[in-house]
């Protein structure tokens, strides 16, 4: 009875849906509550001491920071990251105010990961309303070891993952990816300004690693995906992501930055008009 | 032997002297009497100058489009059936798409010369109205859509909303995730209109947006429909052209009774099929190498799906800027809204626009009592209020495509999206009002300068033994011969207009 109800209730959804293929049918199931997280089915565990070390499925695999590296993460976050968040990572400077910065406790190892590895943090003007996409200033390993500490005072999830593309299937990928991400990001993938002073960056040139932690921590503006994508749908996004956005075919030529018509009117005009009315110039009479 | 010979000599005596063509030519004109409309067409006066081939790049674009458009009919088809494709391009291998999306990939991926075709057709598109943009600003700024050439002016201007509107139409019918938001925009546009909106929205699409009936509706509007009413009017446009005769900048030997020129055959005739060709080959090249709108990366339309940072193609650049600016007006009242935000901008401004454009040459009559004929050109800086609020037209149009790609600039210079905007509205509705007022001064300045507008003597500079510069004008050149335009005398091959014609075949034939 309810399902008939919200086929009524639903109706341009459903059209949707019924030509997304059959398994962006499942984008609009939110059954499934916090994907990202472990369960007991999916763990891996450690042996010897007993800690979970990894969970996931055959799509993403999510690894749980090594504790061995919480001692220099605590030391690196002394350095680069407390001046703002303050010593106990709760967004509490040293004579500051509470609520400035962001409170980082619980957050999961995932978002202190995308934030140090794509070089927005430690960031250059903490005052900005957005931070942009640097050369890390901290390496992998650096932000492992902070995402480590952090992770340790309240350990939370999603953890880092590793998404499996061999597999992705780039159709469903392309349809989600229309459906969920093209509305900020443009369907071609090169961002674009959003409101007042922030942006949707470009996702040209992004490890697939980080799009998936983009996609399970929503940073910044970006809204957090948990429960109505799977880790296979992530996979299949990050997997049309690292492929078509990333090296787009181009069969007609040379692709005009993916820019559109904007740049096609360019090319039209100069190229098109302005040499053919050049070649009216050289065959005509001037005076 | 001498039998066959006298023969011979006696049938190509019998040919007369224009041999056997000249013989298949008298056969015609005993039939269909083309003769003398032939020669008065072969005769036609054709002036050189390098700004009227303008209006050609149109024509022959236009040709390309046709051409091309014909190819793509074949493989195109126009339906919102929904199928699951399977074709070469995997990342949309098994998704449900229309068959008007389905078949614009195909004919892009698996029809042989598919891609090249259809990228050709839309850049000669772009060529086609760029084209008439320009060359409706060399009538505009020469004058020459004055008394008597009025009527080719509106037909001029009508075929530029034509173009404008089949455009778009085509922009439309792969069903691309781009294309389907100008649909939906398209919707809006209608929905805007004070008390009739809704109505001509759901007489258009046949219901509600989307519906299933807008592509078919929009396929033979496009294919059929719209150009056969622009091949109408192009040949009105043209008809007209010859009936009343090319308009000439002045010059020494030119009139307001003459035209001066080279005649349709053979000299222009040679250069203007040229000049199809030449047109043709640019619009192959860049059909070749550069890649337009790549519908296969854009995915299908849905409903339900949005791209940001969508565009329109170049030419309805302005009323997507005029959209994206205006702020956000709209009446409430007595049980109706009216969407002033939508209405305004998108319905109200182009009608004014277009409008003000066919009346230009009636108002120009109106305030300057200028009731006489003209066949000769002005030059733009000698019509300084006239060329003024042209730059300014120009320019209020060049902003508002400008003003359509704010998020563009605001991403690019990594600025404030709002403040773009705030900006966009200050550009726009200043532009004018500065270009105005520039222009009009720029073209007293040009009045006043001496000897403005000819053609300049070069001199040739010699230094001597003893270092004394010495400047001497140069010998002519002998191609400008064109430059003084002196009424020379006619080929021979043109016997009943014997006054002034020349070697280089420049000649005088009165109007």
């Amino acid at each position: 009875m309810l399902s008939i109800v919200s086929m009524f209730a639903m109706g341009p959804i459903l059209l949707f849906v019924g030509s997304a293929g059959a398994s962006a049918h499942t984008a609009y199931q939110t059954t499934r509550k916090n994907a990202g997280t472990p369960k007991a089915s999916n763990v891996t565990i450690d042996p010897k001491t007993g800690v979970v070390i990894s969970y996931g499925n055959s799509a993403i695999t999510y690894n749980v920071p090594p504790s061995s590296l919480v001692t220099l993460g605590r030391a690196l976050f002394l350095q680069n990251c407390a001046s703002c968040h303050g010593t106990e990572a709760n967004g509490v400077p040293v004579n500051g105010t509470s609520g400035a910065y962001p409170n980082l406790v619980g957050v999961g190892p995932a978002t202190i990961d995308f934030w140090i590895d794509s070089g927005r943090m430690p960031a250059a003007d903490p005052r900005a309303v957005e931070a942009n996409r640097r050369v890390a200033r901290l390496d992998a390993k650096q932000a492992l070891a902070i995402a480590a500490w952090v992770n340790s005072l309240d350990p939370s999830y999603p953890d880092i993952p590793t998404p499996h593309l061999k597999h992705a299937n780039l159709s469903d990928g392309a349809a989600l990816f229309a459906l969920n991400c093209a509305a900020c990001h443009t369907i071609e993938g090169d961002g674009d300004a959003l409101a007042q002073g922030t942006f949707a960056p470009s996702l040209r040139n992004i490890p697939a690693f980080q799009v998936v932690e983009a996609i399970r921590t929503g940073p910044g503006n970006m809204p957090r995906f948990t429960g109505n994508l799977s880790d296979k749908q992530v996979r299949d996004i990050v997997g049309y992501v690292t492929t078509e956005i990333q090296h787009p075919q181009n069969p007609g030529g040379f692709g005009l930055g993916g820019l559109g018509p904007v740049a096609e009117g360019f090319v039209g005009l100069l190229i098109g008009v302005g040499l053919l009315a050049l070649v009216g110039f050289w065959v005509g009479e001037r005076q | 032997m001498t039998d066959v010979v006298d023969t011979k000599r006696a049938k190509s005596q019998a040919a007369g002297p224009y041999g056997k063509v000249g013989q298949v030519l008298n056969e015609l004109d005993d039939r269909l009497g083309v003769a003398k409309g032939g020669r008065s067409f072969m005769d036609k006066i054709f002036p050189d100058h390098w700004s009227f081939m303008l209006g050609e790049i149109a024509l022959y674009s236009f040709v390309i489009l046709l051409v091309t458009g014909v190819f793509l009919t074949l493989y195109y088809i126009p339906s919102t059936a929904l199928v699951t494709y399977h074709g070469s391009y995997l990342p949309l291998d098994g998704q449900r798409v229309t068959e008007a999306y389905a078949s614009s990939v195909n004919l892009s991926f698996a029809v042989r010369a598919g891609l090249l075709m259809r990228q050709m057709h839309h850049w000669s598109c772009d060529i086609f109205v760029g084209a008439m943009v320009v060359h409706m600003a060399r009538v505009f700024f020469t004058g020459a859509f004055r008394k008597p050439r009025e009527l080719n002016w509106t037909i001029g201007t009508t075929l530029l909303i034509l173009a404008i509107g089949n455009g778009f139409l085509g922009y439309s019918l792969p069903d691309d995730l781009v294309s389907g938001t100008g649909i939906r925009i398209a919707f809006s546009i209608l929905e805007s209109i004070p008390f009739v909106g809704s109505y001509l929205a759901f007489f258009l699409f046949g219901g509600n947006y989307p519906g299933a009936t807008i592509i078919p509706r929009f396929y033979i509007l496009h294919v059929l429909i719209v150009p056969a009413i622009i091949v109408g009017l192009v040949g009105a446009h043209l008809f007209l052209l010859v009936r009343q005769k090319h308009t000439q900048f002045p010059g020494k030997g030119r009139t307001e009774n003459n035209v001066v020129g080279t005649p349709m055959f053979p000299v222009f005739m040679a250069k203007t099929t040229g000049f199809l060709f030449i047109v043709a080959g640019v619009t192959a090249l860049l059909g070749a190498f550069a890649q337009i709108n790549p519908i296969w990366q854009f995915g299908p339309y849905e409903a339900s799906r949005i791209s940001y940072a969508v565009q329109p193609d170049f030419y309805m650049g302005f009323l997507d800027g005029a959209l994206r600016i205006w702020p956000s007006w709209s009446f409430h009242s007595f049980g109706y809204t009216i969407p002033l935000e939508v209405f305004i901008p998108s319905v109200v401004l182009p009608g004014l626009l277009f409008n003000i454009a066919y009346l230009w040459p009636a108002l120009e009559r109106k305030f300057t009592n200028d009731h006489a004929m003209h066949n000769l050109l002005d030059r733009p800086s000698n019509r300084p209020k006239r060329t003024a609020a042209g730059v300014a037209v120009l320019a209020l149009m060049s902003t508002l495509f400008i003003a359509s790609s704010t998020d563009v600039i605001a991403n690019f210079f990594r600025l404030p999206l709002n403040e773009v905007l705030w900006g966009m509205r200050f550009f726009v509705i200043l532009s004018p009002f500065v270009a105005y007022p520039l222009a009009w001064k720029i073209c007293k300045e040009l009045q006043a300068v001496q000897g403005g507008g000819k053609r300049k003597t070069t001199n040739v500079v010699t230094r001597t033994a003893e270092g004394e510069y010495i400047a001497t004008p140069a010998p002519v050149y002998v191609d400008d011969v064109h430059a003084e335009l002196d009424a020379t005398p006619v080929p021979d091959f043109v016997v009943d207009e014997p006054e002034q014609a020349g070697e280089s075949g420049v000649r005088t034939v009165e109007r």
